[in-house]
């Protein structure tokens, strides 16, 4: 009695791993992680290839929103009248594009124009309206100009000819909307960035919970992971390793989020930026706590597995819980939306899609921020026990059944 | 002192280790003999706390083992590998602080065990890089790291050419004369005669013969070869005896009946020349397939 009660106490003290002169074994996994991973050449290509193109992307948003689009109008004599308007009026159609009259004396010199790129399209009379002939491609920004300045146009002769005015006919006819909260601009914003959202937990999750049960598996069929549980108590490791990846998946997180968020600034779009620095924050943290609770159950997958060929069977109703996330956190709206944005794991990512929406009591992301966080347990403390008792089981595949029922 | 006491496994309605008991003495080299599925790996990952023990206890120093004694146990698994794609050094090193130690002590530690095994010019090479039986030296460091109370090693001589057998023999032989007990595993007997102070055999799941060499190979029926100057054919009619095998001057027999090899020579020099009289002591190799038959 007396010894076993010893043994107990010097069980315990191992347990939290810790012994005066070294660091916690938990800590010593975790960076373990950490360090082969971010010196692995494929993590390193990867984000900064993902940075690149978010760089990238911005870049050439902005670009094309700030550039001028220049055209020639090609015109023959019996279309000048037409085309000068169409340059005259341009500026007033659209401030980006900038049109130039080509004048030209018959057909034949506006093709040789077209074909020579000397003019980007030929404007003529056509069969009781106008024709925009280009070589073969038209330009969009050009097309859209030349139609409005021609409707215009021919509306005011029209209109002339039977006595009244454009306006007058017009009246009354036009239809404009209006949101009760926000705008139609912010609102499409915030869909965009909640698909960013979405997609970025969707990603991360099913590369580094690949990668996480991917290297149990290596521990696992190496037989490492032996020399490891003689040495130190398999939930430090579990710990080491869950904590390790999602250190590792948050920095990549806010790396992205800050090039994107700072990159935004250059954009016409910088006038959101303020707005959305909050549901980021949000979305930081449900991030945080539903990564946890994913990863402890990718490490689960893993230790099902006794060969990497087993871990397809072994994570497919985990990859089916990140697709039902994806397309729940991107199509579900209305009250389907509410319901799930307190629902864990979805939550992760329907509640900041809400916030980001706006609308949201304040006690709406704190409440499913909770539940998460409590699911997130759940998942680490059912993960812990079949992590540890499926681990160091041999020869084929466990099923979850046994893994739990298994005695130690 | 490690002592093994009744220990049982089963999987299922298979009963892997069945009430196996044996001791590990300080100093001495253990060696663990038996054919495959013979559980001699199921008993070593039980002694390690690596698989559950359904039935009997493991103890050290004359009490039940802790986790803690079992951390300072160097071991090494039956299908071994670290992990391939890291640096030598760094995943020692990462294994020594596992076990305790200062990463600034590992590192010493390390690094002198790689060079006595001549690697110590490769510490940044990955595991995998390394030829079989350099991925074997490294899995031994693996094991004696930090120093340990006792080593518990599961098939360590297996594709290891003979000059390696020898200089982890060597190591193994530092280890014992500080007292440290050794477990091994083995499928190679003439190797376990040569190293081991004691052997363990075991069959499906039992333990069928334990004991220093030199007891088990005393252990059977006394058996003693006679040769002769003229023709031994006599032999057969002497009582107590039974003749296993006679081939003109020369008999094999076995003594049945307590004091009849004394008749058989007293018989034999009032007969003639005697040119040999000796005692015959089986191999340890027909001791093992008689043990595991």
């Amino acid at each position: 009695m007396n010894a076993d009660s010893t043994d107990r106490s010097t069980d315990r003290s191992t347990d939290r791993g810790t012994d005066r002169s070294t660091e916690p074994a938990w800590l010593l996994v975790t960076r373990r992680e950490v360090v082969s991973r971010i010196t692995d050449k494929s993590f390193l290509v990867g984000t900064v290839l993902m940075v690149a193109m978010l760089v990238g992307f911005i870049g050439f948003t902005a670009w094309q929103d700030g550039r001028t689009d220049e055209a020639t109008l090609a015109a023959t004599p019996d279309a000048a009248e037409m085309a000068s308007a169409i340059e005259e009026s341009a500026p007033e159609v659209d401030d980006r594009v900038e049109v130039t009259v080509l004048e030209v004396d018959d057909r034949d010199a506006a093709e040789a124009a077209l074909r020579e790129d000397e003019a980007d399209a030929w404007l003529h009379p056509a069969d009781g309206g106008w024709q925009l002939t280009s070589e073969s491609s038209e330009q969009d920004s050009l097309t859209d100009v030349a139609r409005a300045v021609v409707r215009q146009q021919v509306l005011a002769e029209n209109a002339a000819d039977v006595g009244s005015t454009v306006e007058a006919l017009e009246a009354g006819s036009t239809v404009s909307t209006d949101f009760l909260r926000g705008d139609a601009e912010k609102a499409s914003v915030a869909e965009a960035v909640g698909f960013v959202f979405v997609f970025l937990f969707y990603f991360a999750a099913l590369v580094f919970g690949m990668q996480l049960a991917s290297s149990v598996i290596e521990e696992k069929q190496s037989r490492i992971v032996e020399i490891i549980a003689a040495a130190i108590p398999l939930r430090h490791l579990l710990a080491g390793k869950v904590l390790g990846n999602t250190a590792l998946a948050m920095i990549q997180l806010l790396v992205y989020l800050a090039v994107g968020l700072v990159g935004l600034t250059f954009t016409p779009y910088k006038s959101f930026v303020p707005d959305l620095s909050g549901p980021t924050a949000w979305f930081v943290g449900f991030f945080f706590a539903g990564f946890v609770a994913l990863a402890c159950l990718w490490a689960v997958a893993g230790s099902l597995a006794s060969r990497t060929e087993d871990l397809q069977a072994t994570s497919t109703p985990l990859t089916m819980l990140m697709l039902v996330m994806f397309f729940g956190g991107v199509s579900l709206d209305g009250r389907g939306q509410v319901i799930a944005s307190f629902v864990p794991p979805v939550s992760a990512v329907v509640m900041p899609k809400r916030i980001l929406a706006g609308g949201v009591a304040w006690w709406e992301p704190l409440l499913a921020l909770g539940l998460l966080a409590a699911f997130a347990a759940v998942t680490v403390w059912v993960g812990e026990r079949l992590y540890r008792r499926a681990l160091l089981q041999t020869g084929g595949r466990v099923t979850l059944r046994q893994a739990w029922a298994a005695a130690e | 002192m490690l002592e093994i006491r009744e220990l049982t496994r089963r999987f299922g309605d298979n009963t892997a280790v069945d009430h196996v008991s044996f001791e590990v003495p300080a100093g001495q080299m253990t060696g663990f003999v038996g054919g495959n599925g013979a559980g001699k790996t199921t008993t070593m990952r039980m002694v390690m706390g690596v698989l559950g023990i359904d039935e009997g206890e493991v103890r050290w120093q004359g009490r039940p083992i802790t986790r803690l004694d079992r951390r300072s146990f160097g071991y090494m698994p039956e299908e071994r590998g670290l992990y391939p794609k890291q640096p030598i050094l760094d995943q020692l090193v990462y294994i020594a602080q596992l076990k305790g130690m200062a990463r600034v002590e590992a590192r010493a530690q390390v690094q002198e065990l790689l060079e006595r095994f001549g690697l110590g010019g490769r510490t940044t090479d990955h595991l995998e890089k390394l030829s079989l039986g350099n991925q074997q030296r490294v899995q031994i460091i693996a094991s004696v790291l930090p120093r340990p109370a006792a080593l518990i090693l599961d098939e360590p001589f297996s594709g290891l050419d003979p000059k390696a057998v020898d200089s982890m023999v060597d190591l193994l032989r530092e280890y014992t004369r500080d007292d440290v007990p050794v477990l091994f595993s083995s499928h190679q007997l003439d190797l376990v005669e040569r190293l081991c102070d004691r052997l363990v055999v075991l069959s499906h799941g039992r333990r069928v013969a334990a004991g220093t060499v030199t007891e088990l190979r005393d252990a059977g029926v006394p058996r003693f070869r006679l040769v002769l100057g003229g023709d031994a054919g006599w032999v057969r009619d002497l009582r107590g005896l039974e003749v296993l095998d006679l081939d003109g001057t020369t008999a094999l027999v076995e003594v049945r009946e307590d004091g009849a090899e004394q008749h058989l020579v007293a018989e034999a020099t009032g007969r003639g020349d005697v040119h040999e009289f000796v005692r015959v002591r089986p191999a340890l190799s027909e001791i093992y397939r008689e043990a595991t038959a």
